[in-house]
Formats: C-alpha cells, structure tokens, sequence
C-alpha cells in the first residue's frame, strides 16, 4: 500500500468515527448519512487511482494527519456535522486530491427532483449573471 | 412590493452589537477577497478545536508551506489571525460571530456590482401578511431587487429558510416584479447541494451560492 492510500485510510477511518459521533443527533441522520455516502468514496479516491503512486511529501501527510487530529478531538455531535462537510475538502487541498469526486452523490431516495443543471433553481438563461450566482463556473 | 427595515426585538439588538464588531468585518474584508484555499481555512479554523496557529499552518501547506510565496504565507497569516480570533470568542459567541461574518461577507461581495445593499429588511406585499423574520441582505436597485439569506453551514438550510424565499418569489410574481432570491452558504456545495436533495420545501426558483462560488455574488449583474 502506497504512503498515500494509507494516509487516506486514516482519514477515512477518522471521518467514520466523526460520522458516527455526529449521527448521535437524531434529527439529522438522513443528512450525516448522506454525507458519510458521498464523501468517504472521495477521500478514499484521494489514495487510489492514477495519483495514488505519486510521492507524498512529509507536509502533505503531516497536514492530513493535523485535520485527524484535530476532528479527533470533537466531542460535540454538532460541531462533527460543521465538520462532516469540511474535513474532506481540507485533506482534499493537503493530498492534492478532490473532495467533489467521484460525483453523482444525490440521495437515490431523495424526496424532490429539485431540477435545474446543477440541482438547484431552473434552468439558467445563457445571459443570466444567476448562472454564475449559482456557481456554474 | 417594498422593503422595510424589520423591528428590532431584544435578541436582535444583541445580534446588532456582534455584527457591529470590526472583527466581523475585518474577517469578511479579508475573505472578500481570499482564495478558495484560503476560505477552506477560515471555515476550518472557525469550526476548530483548536487555537495554536501552528497547527493551523501545518494543517494548509498550500497556504504555509516551505516553497509557498511569503506573500502568499503572509496574507494567510492575516486572515488565520483574524479566524483565529472569532475562534477565541468562545462557543457561544462564535456560531453568531460566524454568521454575522458570512452575511457581510455577503453584502460586500454584492456591494461590488450592485447598489443599494441593505441588511436586516423585510419584503412587505400587497394584500400578504409581513414575514417574520427579515432577510439577511438584500440588494434593492429599482428594477431588480434580490434577497439573501446567508448560513455558515450546509444544515442551516431548512424547510423554514426555502418557504420564505419561494414565497418572497412568488409573491413578487404577482405583482409582476422578477425577484431573486437566494441562499449563501460558507459550506461546501456538496454538501448544500445533498441537504437541498432531501428537502420537499418548494425551492426550484431559489439560487444556492455555495464557498466554492462565493465570488460570483461579486460579478455580473442582472
């Protein structure tokens, strides 16, 4: 296993553990699962692939192992939802990989088709400055 | 349609002093004009344990590290400080710190393309009862008004927030008036994006601004 992967592992591990605290809040399960299901497939893609063999300097995995560190220490369920959706995209800059990735993570069950190009708000004009309002950059 | 200041009840009073702060604005100041990086770091460090910068460093060496530009390290530095100190403010004051720092952060960004930007207003309708809780900023040039609500996280997104901001729209339709109307979350699209999915509050005519896209309320107009 590459120093890579196995850096990922420890972060996935570590994102379970915050899952599992943050599910604590009972009112928001469906969204701590649905994040748990669209994020550990990305951190777990940031040790394996075509990037996985490349080398991993020593800051890069110190930054990793600083982010478990520091979701390690969270003993407040609420705080581990801030952090559900921060942690993959702050090991995402350290790694150099993508948190977004792999994508087509909307909930099978979900209850609306909430449309759009990009799931949310209609479909934009070419000319509406709204198309860059909601990202589409 | 008109907009009006709201009235200000206690707990509003108290809100006013945070957002009053010049450290809500000397944050939004810099993240005004920050990197996603650097943005990813703020929200870190505003969400974090803990308040040892070095960790901080260590944690983003895109930002920190040996080979990165001084000047690049530098302004990192400022805004870690400045997070650092909403971080500090202790866990009660900090979630209000957060959002006031999100909604300025909103007001300036709009403040680049558009005029009048106002905060704390309420949208009153002919023949419709006022809504209770006014909108975070609004942006109230003749013609073209829009409204905003701004959360620091992707779960302050709810059924509550999505009603008044469908209806705001769809209210202003009656009168013939093309509101827009949004929602600016400093959380990450993906995240936006999968609480969205799993609401069945109408929001199909609503705008989600996410971190990764923030700058966009910058640019354009309509």
């Amino acid at each position: 296993m590459s120093e890579r992967a196995q850096v990922a592992e420890r972060a996935e591990v570590a994102y379970r553990a915050l899952a599992d605290l943050a599910e604590t809040i009972e009112d928001e399960w469906q969204y701590v699962t649905d994040l748990a299901d669209a994020y550990l497939p990305s951190i777990r893609a940031m040790g394996v692939g075509p990037e996985a063999g490349s080398v991993l300097t020593p800051e890069a995995e110190a930054a990793a192992d600083e982010a478990i560190a520091e979701i390690a220490l969270i003993t407040d369920p609420h705080k581990a939802i801030d952090w559900l959706s921060t942690f993959p995209h702050v090991v995402a800059l350290a790694l150099g990989g993508d948190a977004d990735e792999p994508t087509g993570d909307k909930p099978a069950d979900a209850g609306q088709d909430v449309g759009g190009q990009d799931g949310f708000g209609p479909e934009p004009e070419s000319d509406s400055p709204f198309r860059i309002l909601r990202g589409d950059r | 349609m008109r907009f009006q200041d709201a009235a200000r009840d206690a707990r509003a009073v108290v809100y006013a002093g945070i957002q009053a702060d010049p450290l809500v604005a000397r944050v939004a100041s810099l993240l005004a004009d920050a990197t996603t990086a650097e943005r990813w770091l703020a929200r870190a460090v505003m969400n974090g344990e803990r308040t040892d910068p070095d960790r901080w460093r260590s944690m983003f060496p895109t930002l920190f590290g040996a080979t990165v530009k001084a000047a690049t390290r530098d302004r990192a530095a400022v805004l870690l400080a400045a997070c650092l100190e909403v971080a500090n403010r202790g866990e009660q004051a900090r979630s209000s710190y957060r959002g006031a720092v999100v909604e300025e952060l909103t007001a300036r960004l709009l403040a680049r393309r558009s005029a009048p930007v106002r905060r704390e207003r309420r949208v009153l309708f002919d023949g419709v009862p006022a809504e209770i809780h006014p909108y975070d900023v609004t942006v109230e040039a003749d013609g073209r008004p829009e409204v905003y609500d701004c959360k620091w996280g992707a779960r302050g997104i709810n059924a509550d927030v999505l009603n008044q901001l469908d209806d705001a729209r769809a209210n202003a339709a009656e009168e013939e008036i093309a509101l827009r109307v949004a929602i600016v979350v400093f959380d990450a699209r993906r995240s936006c994006e999968l609480r969205l999915a799993r609401s069945t509050a109408r929001h199909d005519g609503t705008s989600l601004v996410a971190l990764e896209a923030i700058d966009s309320l910058g640019k354009g107009g309509r």
